[in-house]
């Protein structure tokens, strides 16, 4: 799976540092391709919802186009469940998962 | 100017300059009434689906959301399409009324599209008359082009 964003460094001292860890890792917020949208459409939701340049949202919405799907953003899981509704709102289909 | 002239051009200030002939203002006005007549009486209708995506793939997760943002997203819906029912007769829309046709557009796009299956390969070859989906899918192909002349009218770097 391909994404934007470089991953989230976590230091590890100790064994008791694994549940924080889990705690840690970013959630990941997925658009997938339908038959339906515009391109220029989402193109247009990328830009005006993450604050990306045209060009940034246009590569975006091509590797959504291409490969079926894209990670648009990630964050905190109120940070992606935020995102992912505010993707459905404009009609994208979008899901969430941990990284 | 010519009577059946149709054409989405920017305005001042994000909005947009709408000349649509009055039978396409109506016929706006019919397919918004059908699909809030669909949201209130027939919520589970399969043409509905890709309105409600998932956001989870784990059940628990999926329902919770739905229980948490359901209503809101369902809100922002119809608030689209009142919208579009206040302003289907207007020659200019503000930024945000142009928003909402955005979305209330790709909603209707979204619901006739899956009604009829439309696929990546169903306009490869032009509208083929014989298909009994066809005045379906003039439908969904004129909807297609206002939605892409509204996007390509309030595009921030035009």
């Amino acid at each position: 799976m391909s994404t934007t964003l470089a991953p989230t460094e976590v230091q590890v001292e100790q064994p008791q540092q694994v549940d924080s860890i889990e705690r840690d890792r970013p959630w990941i917020v997925i658009v997938w391709n339908d038959p339906i949208n515009l391109m220029s459409y989402v193109t247009l939701v990328f830009q005006k919802l993450f604050g990306y340049s045209k060009e940034e949202a246009t590569r975006l919405m091509l590797q959504v186009h291409n490969e079926g799907k894209a990670v648009v953003a990630q964050g905190t899981r109120e940070k992606a469940e935020y995102d992912v509704a505010r993707l459905h709102a404009h009609g994208l289909w979008a899901t969430m998962r941990k990284d | 100017m010519l009577a059946d002239e149709h054409r989405i051009e920017p305005a001042p200030h994000g909005g947009v300059f709408v000349r649509l002939p009055a039978v396409e203002r109506e016929l706006l006005q019919q397919l918004r009434a059908e699909l809030v007549t669909m949201l209130e009486t027939s919520a589970d209708d399969p043409s509905l689906e890709r309105l409600f995506p998932p956001a989870y793939e784990e059940k628990r997760k999926e329902r919770e959301y739905r229980r948490l943002m359901g209503e809101e997203l369902l809100a922002g819906r119809r608030r689209a399409l009142d919208v579009l029912e206040a302003t289907a007769g207007q020659e200019q829309l503000s930024a945000d009324e142009a928003d909402s046709w955005l979305i209330a557009l790709n909603d209707l796009r979204l619901v006739l599209g899956t009604r009829l299956d439309v696929q990546e390969y169903t306009f490869a070859e032009g509208l083929d008359q014989r298909d009994p989906r066809a005045p379906e899918l003039a439908v969904y192909t004129y909807l297609t082009w206002l939605q892409g002349a509204l996007v390509e009218a309030v595009s921030p770097d035009r």
